[in-house]
């Protein structure tokens, strides 16, 4: 039973100021065992509170972070999965889940996190999932419009992942949170042949 | 009773064999030596009267006996069909025999956790047992498992997810407000976490019970199964007992009675030992949570109004010692007698002197509270020469690495400083 925390696009400071206050007094030390996250912080401040909730912290490079040092993608194992991470804006078209899917093969992962969208995506495809946990603070994006903050909590338990979507919906910021169960086949997927 | 002095038997150089008694109760007294003699003459009531035993009135073949005949009776007993507690209980004071494999059985009996009647042992065994594995269902489980479980029985069409190849994957409602960083008070999820903290002590306690015995500690695959029954049975039972939860300590009280029950020679009880020693545990430990609860520690209940029973036992039996305790060196029996109490004497001895000294404290008509003040009080009586040799600094390091000394003659000794009601 991991808990694993993906979020990203926080944009703080320039964007927005902090991450909401209905999030952050959910989000205390000692329940998360991994974060993962897909970039754009910006600034140091935030990477240390994200260390003071869990000490396992993995950051890829978005196009805003102040950080040079972050790489462009990522891969980890968490329990039987494969965790694949990258902000996204490399992709391009942004978003397109087709151009996703091909970055998934080439990371070989089972299941691929992105951001820069600002928008919350799952999406599951033959080479595993697509998941785009939105961005935590909602902060404005020229290529997505109402942006809701939101932020993905998986619970990966052997084969099975549960993601629990939180998100911020609506005028009053009411949160909402949603679950989404995914089970790994067994199966090893056959290589293509010409 | 003796109001000042001790007698000089109490502390004649004949029962001074300093070395632990590791062998078994009987081949001591096979070996000649008679101290044995004394205690189960001053138990067997039908006996003749005794007299405090200074060398060999009986010779030793007599005391084997006597040892032989007392280990008859108390087989006997156990293998009736219905079983005289009380009559039990008298044998088993003179302590269980180590080969014989029924201390298992026996500790049962006297913890109340078997009826007297066997005909019904089965029926109870089984609810008890399968009491425990509800509790176990109950409790072990992590919320990832408990939420899963709910929605198993609550909707069938997980299934519709795997067909889809590709797709946006539907989000589902959680139910009841169930996620992992839920805040609320009734939440799975937020009370795992606040247990877990009490787990993570359990888990390092466990740990440290022990090391020197394979059967706890070790990297074997034993070890770590009798240390994951360790830890479920002290789980469950903070899990049930959310006034005094899990105190440090406990793990050294469950011990013995796990591993009695687990060496039990009859496989289908060894198999159930974690549970027996659950109810077993719980049962002793009704006696004496007080001492664990630390609001009580002050009040009439708690552990230092116990401590200074203890000491009112001394100054009634040896009040000079009692004196140059308290006031000349001033020893505070808190440094010394608390951990005696609360863990019943488990970190003082080796552990097959613990199992007999235990033999005793679980079969005393009088209880376990008061049996252990009495060995307790035996236990400062038997060193009481050097304690009044000694100064502040030697008699505490002295009380708190209490010396090995011959079990029987300390329990002998303990027996002899009943109140007037007992008989002896």
């Amino acid at each position: 039973m991991v808990l694993v925390l993906a979020l990203g696009d926080l944009h703080i400071p320039h964007r927005a100021a902090d991450l909401p206050t209905k999030f952050k007094s959910m989000l205390v030390p000692g329940k998360i065992q991994h974060i993962i996250c897909t970039g754009n912080l910006c600034i140091k401040e935030v990477h240390d509170y994200l260390k003071s909730l869990c000490p396992d912290l993995h950051i890829t490079r978005g196009e805003c972070d102040e950080d040079a040092r972050y790489p462009e993608t990522k891969t980890l194992t968490i329990g039987q999965f494969k965790l694949g991470l990258c902000h996204g804006h490399q992709v391009v078209p942004w978003g397109d889940l087709d151009s996703l899917a091909m970055l998934q093969r080439q990371l070989d992962v089972d299941i691929l996190v992105t951001g820069h969208t600002h928008q919350f995506k799952a999406y599951k495809h033959e080479g595993g999932v697509v998941i785009n946990p939105g961005s935590a603070t909602g902060a404005y994006s020229s290529i997505t419009y109402d942006v809701n903050p939101s932020f993905v909590l998986m619970d990966i338990d052997g084969l099975c992942v549960v993601e629990y979507v939180y998100e911020l919906r609506g005028y009053l910021d009411r949160l909402k949170v949603d679950k989404i169960d995914f089970k790994k086949t067994a199966t090893v997927q056959t290589p293509l042949r010409f | 009773m003796r109001k000042k002095g001790v007698p000089d038997w109490f502390t004649s150089s004949l029962w001074s064999s300093s070395s632990s008694n590791s062998n078994s109760f009987r081949t001591r007294s096979a070996s000649g030596s008679s101290p044995t003699t004394p205690q189960c003459e001053t138990r067997n009531e039908s006996e003749t009267e005794n007299a405090p035993i200074a060398g060999g009135d009986l010779t030793p073949i007599d005391g084997l006996a006597e040892e032989i005949s007392g280990q008859a009776l108390l087989f006997a007993e156990v293998s009736k069909k219905v079983i005289n507690l009380g009559e039990l209980r008298r044998l088993a004071l003179q302590g269980i025999p180590d080969g014989a494999g029924i201390r298992s059985i026996v500790w049962k009996l006297l913890l109340g956790y078997l009826p007297n009647d066997r005909a019904f042992w089965e029926e109870e065994l089984d609810r008890k047992r399968s009491q425990y594995n509800a509790f176990k269902d109950e409790f072990l489980l992590n919320p990832s498992e408990i939420t899963r479980r709910q929605d198993e029985s609550a909707d069938v069409n997980g299934e519709a997810l795997d067909l889809e190849d590709k797709g946006f994957l539907p989000r589902a409602d959680i139910s009841h407000g169930e996620h992992p960083l839920s805040l609320g008070k009734t939440s799975v999820w937020n009370q795992f976490f606040q247990d877990t903290e009490v787990i993570e002590q359990i888990d390092r306690d466990v740990m440290r019970t022990h090391p020197d015995m394979h059967f706890f500690s070790g990297d074997s695959s034993l070890a770590k199964s009798n240390q994951d029954s360790l830890k479920h049975i002290l789980i469950i039972f903070a899990k049930l007992n959310p006034g005094i939860r899990y105190v440090q300590g406990m793990n050294e009280v469950l011990a013995p009675l796990y591993y009695v029950f687990r060496n039990d020679p009859d496989e289908k009880n060894a198999v159930c030992a974690e549970a027996d020693a659950f109810f077993c545990f719980v049962e002793l430990l009704s006696g004496f949570r007080d001492n664990f609860c630390q609001k009580l520690d002050n009040s009439i209940l708690g552990i230092c109004s116990t401590i200074s029973k203890l000491s009112n036992l001394l100054k009634e039996h040896d009040v000079d010692l009692w004196r140059h305790l308290e006031f000349t060196t001033k020893v505070n029996p808190h440094f010394y007698a608390f951990r005696w109490i609360t863990l019943l004497l488990t970190q003082e001895f080796n552990f097959a002197d613990i199992i007999h000294i235990w033999d005793t404290l679980l079969s005393d008509p009088e209880g376990p509270q008061e049996t252990l003040l009495r060995i307790c009080c035996a236990m400062l009586i038997l060193v009481r020469r050097r304690l009044l040799a000694g100064d502040f600094t030697s008699n505490l390091k002295l009380l708190q690495h209490y010396p090995s000394k011959n079990i029987s003659h300390l329990l002998y000794v303990a027996n002899k400083l009943r109140g007037p009601s007992s008989s002896g």
